[in-house]
């Protein structure tokens, strides 16, 4: 067992953070403690739409114990937040539209008193229809959720003309797929500790971007952005799940209405019930082809279920549209996609970003054409791949590259692929493989605000400081700053000093999503190595009379490198005796030129192969083995690299086969690992294999991409394909189902 | 249609205070504490031990995973009442004497990232091989078959496991 191998697992450096989290002594923001702090709980709705009548919280009030109960009477300043429109209030008053809608909170000295005061708050209210369906959404006769109706957002993209050109296909096929509502469940769940400073708040809580953070609150507690300091850093987890606030409301204004610090630390139930989710989308595609396997049209229509807030419901819509024709060269293209409102939970930024989805769709398309075509998969991608300098998925302007081709090319080879047909098998077993590529954007994309920065200062204390204002979440952000700094400055390790995930220590650097990171510390290293190490040498010269030429930074301090002599000249310790140091920087992440919102301008792509065994007597669906191939640029860390492809992996082995946060009326089914399923480590296959591809295109001066998502996205359509294989049916509904097979089975 | 909505009330009974004496990794400690207190918040409360950590509360994914007499166990599901006189070590252990091997070959093989699951999983990992100096495949995936990880999707964690073999 556990062939779990690669190319790229050369070295074995140790993270920043591993010593403390393998001993167990890594402070996480849940696990703060403070003298005389309260604990604080929110109140949730009992229906998924109703009106409030009244909200008495008198009772609670006077139980002995509790400090304060707040509703929406007690924000100062916008009852509202969300990171494109602030719709989500922070607490309802009339209405409330989902389960997950606070109404109240409580701050008590125990949490067991916190909770028996929530059961004293009575709430009157009267139950509204309920909008559980992103179709019905649709339906003008339905009730709207929001002032302007139940359509948050619709985005389009039309190249060619489609009806035009579907007679002139050989084969057109139309099927309508599926996706579920996948939970991030991150093994941490929300919350953080909250103190009020004599000039503010002090909000220690996790999130993806902790400015965005200071900016929300700032709104809602009518306090200036220099009053709050937001820690963000670090977090069990967060996959995209803690990007948009959570508990930092209630935290905050719990800790600002009794002058005391909060603790908030919700449940799983609590977690799974408020908590966003990913996008379930409804995706009906017609796709043409020659006989030749050229494909002609593709005519996408999207519907997607963003719940009862709108959060990055837009943006998730915007890049499910923008990847519909992936990495094809396809010359009539028509997508339409819906964003809806219902009352089920909120979906919102999830590992994939609509990605996941809209690549289950297209490739399960190019796998069917292929099919009726008698064309091999592989063939079938290969004959309509886009050339290196073509344009983006949406005709956009794109940063040159051949990812695409390369990791085709790459995966063409894998020996999962060339499993002998005479595979010894169980009559009642069956094997099948089954290959997928994706195309993923980086960054926000073009019109968004994406700004990025850093700094690097030699401190008082002779420590080289280098500060982001990311965030650990897990993916080893840590490990990829002192990797690349120590690279780029020539200093050790010992010298180093990384300072991120604190609005008063760290700059802006922009969020910690959209495998963005790693490729925005390399950028800002690109522009802050220069003045740094100029303005560290000029000093040493100034000190040492070497001649600053002959002078490069190493470890301990300045060296001089003259010929083959190597010695010490000056120690960080003692420039900074004379003269503390800082550079800075502030940039965009690159977009591309043309006005299309949302498009991206870098891209990162991934191949998977698979092999599954399907058991035809119990519809059990085992994956056996997987391998990739991925191209996003030079490995940064070698074992965070694959640690974030085979994490991803498996969080889309849950998708394809596991996961779903199933709702009934607006009531989550599911609200706990007791019945959501992610992947335990007997899910997992027996091999895994993952190639790195480093190389970009010819004068690509980007350097290294974020890998973040791209391992998440193209597993799902390759085990549909190699369920195919293996029984003769397509799957096009997510998580597969077990009955389905069974019953496909029947149908033979 | 008017629903007026009072949250059923679940008791929160006054809480019967008991003393229990238990040895946490090897020291002694005798507290006060309400007898159906969790394990897992007399651990992290009553004793500072924040390295095991809270995520289900029901059992299901080991992140508070412990050794009660020797045997694993979840330390949510454990009440005071059943701690009295037992012994117990948790992750903060391990690392008494320098870094476990376990833990080494979590940091060499990438057997963990966000970290939250791992404190649970080394101790899995401990009384696998206690049980099991070398373990072979389906010991391990018995072992490891409560304590979930979302981040690793648990191959640095076999990696670790094989490393040590």
């Amino acid at each position: 067992m556990g062939n779990y191998t690669s190319s790229i697992l050369k070295t074995s450096r140790i993270r920043p953070d591993g010593i403390e989290k393998v001993t167990g002594k890594l402070s996480y923001l849940t696990d703060l403690q403070i003298q005389g702090m309260l604990y604080g709980k929110v109140l949730r709705s009992q229906y998924p739409h109703a009106k409030i009548l009244n909200i008495s919280v008198e009772k609670a009030e006077q139980l002995p114990g509790v400090k304060a109960v707040i509703t929406s009477k007690d924000v100062p300043g916008l009852n509202g937040f969300g990171l494109i429109f602030p719709d989500q209030p922070v607490f309802c008053d009339s209405v409330v539209r989902y389960v997950g809608d606070a109404i109240a909170a409580v701050a008590a000295i125990t949490p067991e008193i916190a909770e028996k005061a929530l059961h004293l708050i009575e709430v009157d209210y009267e139950p509204l229809p309920v909008i559980d369906d992103p179709e019905k959404a649709l339906d003008p006769s339905s009730i709207p959720l929001h002032p302007n109706g139940n359509l948050l957002h619709q985005a389009s993209y039309v190249n060619g003309n489609v009806h035009e050109s579907f007679p002139h296909c050989d084969v057109v096929v139309e099927e309508t797929y599926q996706l579920p509502r996948q939970m991030h469940a991150y093994m941490e769940t929300e919350g953080g500790l909250f103190i009020p400073e004599e000039d503010g708040l002090s909000v220690y809580a996790g999130t993806q971007h902790g400015y965005k953070d200071r900016f929300q609150l700032s709104r809602i507690l009518d306090l200036p952005e220099t009053e709050i300091r937001v820690v963000s850093s670090p977090m069990g987890g967060s996959f995209g799940g803690k990007d948009e606030l959570n508990i930092q409301p209630y935290g905050a204004l719990l800790a600002l209405k009794t002058g005391c610090p909060v603790k908030i630390h919700q449940s799983r139930r609590e977690s799974v019930c408020a908590g966003i989710k990913k996008h379930p989308m409804k995706i009906t595609v017609k796709t043409g082809a020659t006989k030749e396997g050229k494909l002609l049209a593709h005519q996408v229509r999207i519907l997607a279920d963003t719940g009862a807030y709108a959060t990055l419901g837009p943006a998730v819509l915007d890049f499910a549209v923008e990847h519909a024709v992936g990495p094809y060269v396809i010359p009539n293209v028509e997508t339409h996609g819906f964003c809806l409102f219902t009352n089920n939970g909120v979906a919102g930024e999830f590992r994939g970003f609509g990605g996941n989805q809209i690549t289950f769709a297209l490739e399960g398309q190019i796998d069917r054409l292929a099919d009726q075509l008698g064309i091999c998969p592989l063939e079938m991608r290969k004959r309509n791949l886009r050339k290196p300098t073509d344009c983006g998925p949406v005709g956009q302007e794109i940063a040159p590259t051949n990812g695409d081709e390369l990791v085709l090319k790459e995966i063409a080879h894998s020996p999962l692929l060339k499993t002998e047909k005479a595979h010894k098998q169980d009559s009642w077993k069956k094997v099948g493989t089954g290959v997928a590529l994706t195309m993923h954007g980086g960054g926000l994309g073009f019109g968004r605000l994406d700004p990025a920065g850093g700094k690097i200062a030699l401190n008082q204390d002779g420590k080289i400081q280098i500060m982001f204002g990311f965030e650990e979440v897990g993916q080893g952000l840590l490990a990829v700053i002192e990797t690349l700094t120590t690279k780029a400055i020539g200093c050790s390790t010992a010298d180093l000093e990384i300072v991120i995930g604190d609005t008063d220590k760290a700059p802006h650097s922009g969020s910690s999503t959209a495998s963005r990171g790693t490729s925005m510390v390399w950028h800002s290293l690109e522009r802050l190595k220069g003045p740094f190490i100029e303005k560290l040498v000029t000093q040493a010269s100034a000190i040492s009379d070497y001649p600053k030429e002959q002078l490069v930074l190493g470890e301990n301090g300045v060296w001089l490198c003259e010929n083959s002599e190597e010695k010490l000249v000056v120690t960080y310790k003692q420039l900074a005796e004379e003269k503390t140091v800082s550079v800075e920087t502030q940039f965009d992440f690159p977009t591309t030129p043309n006005a299309i919102p949302g498009g991206h301008f870098l891209y990162s792509f991934a191949a998977v192969a698979v092999k599954v065994e399907v058991n035809l007597v119990t519809g059990h669906v085992k994956v056996i083995d997987i391998d990739q191939a991925v191209a996003a640029g030079p490995v940064v860390n070698p074992i965070g690299y694959l640690g974030q492809i085979e994490g991803g992996t498996i969080m889309a082995l849950g998708y394809t086969l596991l996961e779903e946060a199933q709702m009934e009326e607006g009531r989550y089914v599911t609200n706990n690992f007791d019945s959501y399923l992610i992947p335990g480590i007997q899910d997992i296959p027996a091999s895994m294999h993952v190639r790195a591809i480093e190389d970009l295109w010819e004068g690509d001066s980007y350097g290294p991409r974020g890998v973040g998502e791209i391992g998440t996205i193209a597993l799902a359509p390759a085990i549909a394909r190699a369920i195919y294989e293996a029984t003769g049916h397509w799957v096009t509904k997510l998580p597969v189902s077990r009955d389905e097979i069974l019953q496909s089975r029947e149908r033979i | 249609m008017m629903k007026k909505q009072t949250i059923q009330q679940e008791h929160v009974f006054e809480q019967q205070l008991i003393n229990i004496s238990l040895c946490v990794n090897g020291q002694e400690q005798t507290i006060e504490v309400e007898a159906t207190k969790r394990l897992v918040d007399i651990l992290r409360e009553d004793l500072q031990l924040t390295g095991t950590k809270i995520s289900c509360e029901i059992g299901r994914c080991g992140a508070c995973s412990v050794m009660m007499d020797k045997k694993l166990v979840n330390a949510c599901l454990i009440r005071a009442y059943q701690v009295n006189g037992k012994e117990i070590m948790t992750i903060e252990a391990l690392s008494q004497n320098g870094l476990h091997p376990i833990q080494n070959a979590f940091l060499e093989e990438g057997g963990f990232q966000c970290g939250y699951c791992t404190p649970g999983m080394v101790m899995a990992v401990k009384a696998l091989l206690d049980e099991h100096p070398a373990p072979d495949e389906e010991q391990i995936l018995q072992a490891l078959s409560g304590n979930l990880c979302r981040c690793t999707g648990y191959s640095g964690i076999i990696r670790s496991i094989l490393k040590m073999k």
